[in-house]
């Protein structure tokens, strides 16, 4: 195999522009033998052209693309052992389920009996057993949508694309799908890259998310480390919910306290950065009502927002809105416009410097 | 071809759709519409089973039986089989023999010109129209516009012209000339026609081919081709009309021996001074009928799905 570092798949300033439009600007990461691994943004930030470029079908026009140690810039589409799955599933709609089943096999040139043995498998693996001969425009979309799947892993590939699969699919489905995907991951023992805008499918597949920003790389890490550590306010706003509450403030000269809207928060941090301005991030969890008789931040309660077990409470604060999750328990018996008194964890606040929006550590 | 379809059911007389949606008063509307489209075609076709001599009696004989005695006697004509063939062979000459008339040929010449020309630019047009639709020129659109150029004006505007560049080239009267420029004509039609049902589909789907490890041929014949094949059906047909009834260029541009029908039925009917032979031209518009009439009902079904094709992809 020749894997010398390990890497199922590895993007090194991968470029590419449509006219004046930059898709990807020094793209580059790597992804583990095995690994699920998220490509996480908003539409048009590059996910799809990533993955476009790791299956072949965009050439880029600087950088370097490589899959188990080879170097497949520049070389043609097959052979990668690659397959995708298309948001649009793209399926063969002149195709029976068993013929788009058996496509990628006879182009692979298989006997007739293994490619028969595979398709069977295949469609017994996805429950679709019953619709070999259905057209695609017959199928439901799930159906549909586990076709796409069945087509893509039915070569055996060894990385295998996903863009924003579940997008199409109603809510209950993708809870389903999200499952089955994680189960065939763990099955196979496949390396998955996955494009998804949806921080939900991120945070509950992705072993490793790669936040994606204009066609670049903001951060790369584990769910929990994103989550815990935000390099810039980019991150900590997209990953979480409900969103990260962000406070303006300046960084006071005695290098420990922070003054702000809200009043004066305690949080050390490097005297160097003295004097900057920055913005203070505080997840909705890490704020509590002030217990009877301890210190907090004079708020007035603004909305009630219940999701059974927990209630998300905005609360007013120095012409400030701050968000927090409260137990329902806690939140019973509030009622809009009642004054507060709210704590912030100050070990949980997230510090960033106001004009690039980097992480202060 | 769907196999186990009736001709009835290939018809619309389908058991399971019937009038049931739009209700015998719409459908006796629109039965009504097509009888007053069908007339002149119906006309025609009694004309060419009239005996000659009724052919212009005063009143006219409509109909060749009485409907169970709906129609009154006096319109009512027996029907003959006898002008069919006068078309072949037919007295010429007064008190002579029946010579042959070379229609065989003419009618051969007809299909074959129209069904070589129309599937060659059904070829050729399919392979420029998936050019144009996939790898888009640098001002792609204006030849698109210019191929079409040909099509904007009367026939008779660009005849001559053309019968100078056939005159340069020799090339009238032969099989070779006639043939090339119904070509070049019914290209402009199937790029035109085939580039919008390749536009139609999904770029995706040929992708998905390209990682599933097709070449680019492949991926236009095993994946595009047959997605547009209700698109190669309608173009088809409206081609072969088109061409089929051709006359002005086929007048001027064949010669005695690649004489088409439309160009032979208009001299077999004035010639000999008797003036026109209105029951022998029924019986070569009947005959002349038959071809295209047999080929768009068997297509119909992909012509019907050919024309609906865009409404039913997402």
């Amino acid at each position: 195999m020749g894997q010398v570092d390990g890497y199922a798949l590895s993007l090194t300033n991968v470029s590419k522009s449509y006219g004046h439009v930059r898709a990807l600007q020094n793209l580059s990461f790597s992804v583990a033998e095995g690994r699920f691994f998220v490509l996480f943004g908003p539409s048009s930030v590059g996910k799809t052209t990533t993955l476009r470029t790791i299956a072949g079908l965009v050439p880029p026009d600087r950088g370097r693309v490589e899959i188990f140690g080879k170097d497949w810039t520049h070389e043609p589409i097959a052979g990668r052992g690659v397959s995708m799955v298309f948001q649009s599933f793209a399926l063969y709609p002149h195709l029976t389920v068993y013929e788009n089943f058996a496509y990628p096999l006879v182009e692979a040139k298989l006997g007739r009996e293994e490619i028969d043995r595979r398709v069977k498998e295949t469609a017994a693996m996805l429950r679709l057993d019953t619709k070999l001969d259905r057209k695609p425009g017959t199928l439901s979309g799930g159906e549909q949508q586990r076709v796409a799947l069945g087509r893509s892993l039915i070569r055996r590939p060894r990385v295998l694309l996903l863009d924003e699969p579940l997008t199409n699919l109603d809510a209950k489905l993708r809870h389903d799908m999200r499952a089955e995907l994680k189960r065939l991951h763990r099955q196979f023992g496949l390396t998955i890259v996955y494009a998804t805008p949806d921080e939900l499918e991120a945070l509950s597949m992705g072993e490793e998310i790669a936040v994606l920003r204009d066609g670049a790389v903001v951060q790369i890490g584990t769910p929990d480390e994103l989550y815990e550590t935000p390099r810039d306010v980019y991150v900590a706003g997209k990953i979480g919910s409900p969103h990260m509450n962000m406070i303006k403030g300046k960084l006071a000269p005695d290098g420990t306290t922070i003054e702000s809207a809200i009043g004066t928060l305690r949080r050390k941090f490097n005297a160097a950065e003295a004097g900057e301005a920055a913005v203070i991030g505080i997840r909705p969890s890490d704020i509590r009502l002030a217990a009877s008789g301890e210190s907090g931040v004079a708020a007035s309660i603004a909305m009630l927002e219940p999701l059974g077990d927990v209630t998300v409470v905005s609360v007013e604060a120095g012409g400030e809105t701050l968000r927090m999750v409260l137990p329902e328990s806690a939140a019973s018996g509030l009622q809009p416009g009642q004054p507060a008194s709210v704590v912030l964890d100050p070990g949980k606040f997230h510090v960033f410097r106001a004009s690039s929006g980097q992480a202060i550590t | 071809m769907e196999s186990g379809t009736s001709i009835w059911e290939r018809m619309g007389f389908r058991k399971s759709s019937g009038v049931a949606e739009a209700g015998w008063g719409h459908t006796l509307v629109v039965a009504g519409v097509s009888f007053i489209y069908f007339l002149p075609v119906l006309f025609i076709i009694f004309t060419a089973i009239k005996p000659q001599a009724l052919a212009l009696s005063v009143p006219p004989t409509l109909s060749p039986t009485s409907l169970f005695g709906l129609i009154p006697d006096q319109f009512v004509f027996t029907p003959t089989l006898e002008n069919f063939g006068s078309v072949f062979s037919r007295v010429m000459t007064a008190g002579g023999q029946p010579e042959p008339t070379g229609f065989d040929r003419f009618f051969f010449n007809s299909i074959v010109i129209a069904s070589v020309s129309v599937l060659l630019a059904l070829v050729l047009g399919t392979l420029a129209a998936y050019g144009f639709s996939r790898y888009p020129l640098k001002g792609n659109d204006t030849y698109l516009f210019i191929i079409l150029t040909t099509r904007m004006l009367p026939a008779i505007v660009v005849i001559i012209p053309v019968i100078l560049m056939f005159r340069a080239a020799g090339l009238s009267g032969s099989y070779l000339g006639i043939i090339m420029l119904y070509t070049a004509f019914n290209l402009a039609f199937t790029i035109w026609m085939m580039k919008s049902f390749f536009d139609e589909l999904s770029p995706d789907v040929e992708d998905a081919a390209r990682i599933d490890g097709s070449s680019e041929i492949k991926v236009f014949l095993k994946i595009c081709l047959p997605q547009v094949i209700a698109g190669l059906a309608a173009t088809f047909v409206f081609g072969l009309i088109l061409t089929w009834n051709e006359f002005l260029f086929a007048l001027l541009l064949t010669g005695p021996d690649t004489r088409t029908v439309p160009v032979a039925m208009n001299q077999a009917v004035s010639s000999g001074g008797r003036g026109t032979d209105w029951t022998l031209l029924a019986a070569i518009e009947t005959l002349f009928l038959i071809p295209v009439f047999l080929v768009t009902f068997f297509l119909q079904e992909h012509l019907l799905r050919g024309v609906t094709f865009g409404t039913v992809r997402k």
